[in-house]
């Protein structure tokens, strides 16, 4: 039904208030209506190489679990020595460790490095001696339960791990405690408790110290790409078909989800006006 | 063009907010206009059944179940035979849903449009468009709206929130404001304190109403203003906040913290002050700083929402919702006291009774009923079509169920079998009241005179 629109024209301007619009129609809806509707104040348009290298913090610690698993796989087949594996990945992290102590934060005091080696000498005393223990925990779980809570575990370090944006989501603990419970579980399947010393020190570099490090070092699409191969190579020596499934991942996560997402950033419609309620902003008491 | 009308919503008396108030003025304005009116809200506690209100105000406190913040859950079809009963027995012309919240209101005018009957419905509140909460009861809204005859919204800004979020037409939008009882606050300087200035704030300390603004502003002003004091009325979950920055600032010879108010004390409350502090965040229309103009005061406010419509710009001082902003405008108002530089109250008083009364209020809404009334009914897949322009195909499933729930109890109740409740003559009954002088029984319900 179409409301008569033969309101009495008055020579008087309609106003925005609720008590001088006499002679307009309730229903009048002036030139004026909607004009301090604003949008999109808050979108902004950033450059795909910024969005793949965003997306290339999920594809980054997802090669790092690959690279995990792969270490995994080799010392369970026996395909490697365990002594030579926490070599190298001791002088890896004694590697990264100089160089965020040295070159990334300001340079500490004697005193840090002290407390550090403190604290790497008292895990692997522990570490060592609750190995035994560590390794049978999970003993008597069938193997396909083992490596299914492992899948699932890694999977909620991934949601829950923080990639640098501050949302409610993100928990470093949980993430963390997740990669450590995947890893307690894998050690139970190796063949001896060094082992599986070994395996659960590879598990607190890379998914305690080395997000440390990574935090420190800004994006580069170097490093991915680095990161990126080692872990196809690395995954191709244990199966070709995981091979190319795990490309097909990376290449979805890094290419084609930055791709939507920019394309579908023009659809972005945020409507903000007077009606939007007023933030507080906390001050000093 | 005789209407009989029935005000559906979730939130009535014993509750109190603006939206209860809004609800029983017009209806009692439509009362004395001749209008028939009945009122249908869920039970409140032990308040259920059938209660009669100050001139014979019918109102239906159903059993329904309360689900959450004084909502019905809203199941769309166990209320239907009793909504299908009223509105036959009563025979009911016009449904007027209120309130955005309110599920009750949206169910009763659905099973209104199904019978062929007009549905208005009065949006009082504002909603972003930001979040998950948002978005989903603004599709609700435009659910509930696609078919609906007519809306009303309390001003310009709720209008223009309304159109954007349930994709109203905007001719279908009218905008009546709220009003105020101005012949119950009346301004009183006498009780006014002479060597201090009293600051007074009345409101429900939520989130939503700035509490957050009213601590920081309270110290900061007291430590500038030695003959300032304040005086708060209301409570609520952030009441704790002002207790503490008055334990903390030792203030508590200057901060009288009144808890909650009964609507008829606030008269007094605010005429024993000199200025009247709004702080809200968000505001469809606000009815305290009308009622505080009313009163005489000199109103500072945040500018937000539909605050800058209400009143006149020599009457309130409007501030953007910060507090460098506010105690710049409290400054303001206060210089203004003490230099004399302000609207006298019963001038402040007349002015606002000139701009706002209830019965300009009911005779614009009336307009409304006649040109909702004039509109053709729709078929149901005229109404199904329409619901299907909001997009969402299991809806369509709802209301193609409570149709056939309808047309079922049609077979099983025919509306011939139901009783017809007879039409009180309301003139009647108000002139019975003041014959008997007040003994009867509707005239103490709502302490409203």
């Amino acid at each position: 039904m179409k409301l008569k629109k033969t309101y009495v024209q008055k020579p008087r301007k309609w106003k925005k208030n609720l008590y001088e619009n006499h002679g307009f129609l309730d229903n009048y809806t002036d030139t004026s209506f909607l004009e301090e509707l604003r949008k999109n104040l808050n979108v902004k348009d950033s450059p795909l190489p910024t969005i793949i290298l965003g997306a290339g913090r999920v594809t980054h610690e997802l090669c790092i679990i690959v690279l995990f698993t792969v270490i995994f796989v080799y010392l369970y087949n026996g395909w490697v020595e365990p002594e030579a594996v926490f070599m190298y990945s001791g002088c890896l992290t004694s590697l990264g460790y100089i160089l965020y102590r040295f070159f990334l934060t300001a340079a500490m005091p004697y005193t840090t490095l002290l407390k550090d080696l403190r604290t790497v000498l008292v895990f692997l005393g522990f570490g060592y001696v609750l190995s035994p223990v560590l390794k049978t925990l999970t003993d008597t779980i069938s193997t396909d339960t083992i490596y299914a809570m492992s899948t699932f575990m890694m999977f909620i370090h991934l949601v829950f791990f923080d990639y640098g944006i501050s949302a409610s989501i993100v928990s470093s603990a949980l993430s963390l405690n997740a990669a450590l419970f995947a890893s307690v579980c894998l050690a139970s399947r190796l063949a001896t408790p060094f082992h599986a010393f070994v395996l659960l020190t590879n598990t607190v570099e890379c998914f305690a110290l080395l997000p440390i490090l990574v935090a420190e070092i800004e994006d580069s699409a170097v490093i991915l790409s680095t990161v990126i191969l080692l872990s196809l190579v690395a995954l191709c020596t244990v199966s070709v078909t995981m091979t190319v499934l795990f490309s097909c991942v990376v290449i979805f996560v890094t290419i084609i989800c930055p791709l939507l997402f920019k394309k579908w950033t023009r659809y972005k419609e945020n409507i903000y006006g007077p009606w939007d309620e007023a933030v507080v902003e906390d001050q000093e008491m | 063009m005789h209407h009989r009308i029935c005000m559906v919503s979730d939130f009535f008396y014993p509750n109190m907010g603006g939206v209860e108030e809004h609800i029983f003025n017009l209806s009692q304005c439509l009362l004395l206009r001749g209008f028939k009116v009945i009122v249908l809200t869920h039970a409140y506690g032990d308040r259920i059944g059938i209660r009669y209100m100050t001139n014979g105000l019918k109102v239906f406190y159903l059993p329904l179940y309360v689900m959450y913040n004084q909502c019905i859950l809203p199941t769309m079809m166990c209320s239907i035979p009793l909504l299908r009963y009223i509105f036959i027995r009563e025979r009911i012309s016009i449904v007027h849903g209120h309130s955005a919240f309110s599920a009750l209101a949206h169910e009763a005018m659905l099973v209104g449009r199904l019978m062929g009957l007009k549905t208005v419905f009065t949006d009082h509140s504002l909603f972003g468009f930001a979040d998950t909460s948002a978005v989903i009861t603004n599709k609700l809204l435009e659910m509930s709206l696609s078919n609906c005859n007519s809306c009303i919204c309390v001003s310009h800004i709720g209008k223009e929130n309304t159109v954007l979020r349930a994709r109203v037409h905007h001719n279908r939008v009218f905008v009546i404001p709220n009003a105020v009882d101005t012949d119950i606050f009346t301004p009183d300087p006498s009780a006014r304190s002479v060597d201090k200035i009293t600051v007074v704030i009345v409101s429900r300390l939520v989130y939503r109403k700035g509490v957050d603004l009213m601590a920081q502003i309270i110290p900061d002003i007291c430590a500038r203003y030695s003959e300032v004091q304040f005086l708060i009325g209301g409570d609520g979950p952030k009441c704790w906040l002002l207790q503490e920055v008055r334990e903390r600032c030792g203030l508590q010879d200057r901060v009288t913290l009144l808890g909650s108010l009964e609507h008829s004390q606030v008269r007094s409350v605010l005429n024993k002050g000199h200025i009247f502090l709004n702080t809200s965040l968000t505001e469809a229309y606000c009815m305290a700083i009308v009622e505080a103009a009313s009163c005489g005061l000199q109103v500072v406010s945040t500018c937000v929402g539909g605050i800058p419509e209400v009143l006149p710009p020599d009457l309130i001082y409007l501030t953007e919702p910060n507090v460098q902003a506010l105690l710049v405008g409290l400054d303001k108002a206060i210089c203004d006291y003490k230099s004399g530089k302000v609207v006298p109250p019963f001038k402040c008083h007349e002015r606002v009774k000139s701009l706002y009364s209830w019965m300009d209020v009911t005779k614009r809404t009336e307009v409304v009923y006649n040109s909702v009334a004039k509109e053709r009914n729709k078929t149901i897949g005229a109404h199904l079509r329409s619901y299907l322009r909001s997009g969402v195909w299991p809806f369509l499933l709802v209301v193609s169920f409570c149709h056939l729930v309808l047309s079922f109890l049609d077979w099983l109740i025919p509306t011939e079998k139901i009783d017809i409740a007879r039409d009180m003559s309301p003139s009647a009954h108000i002139n019975n009241c003041f014959k008997s002088e007040g003994d009867c029984e509707w005239s103490s319900k709502k302490k409203k005179s």
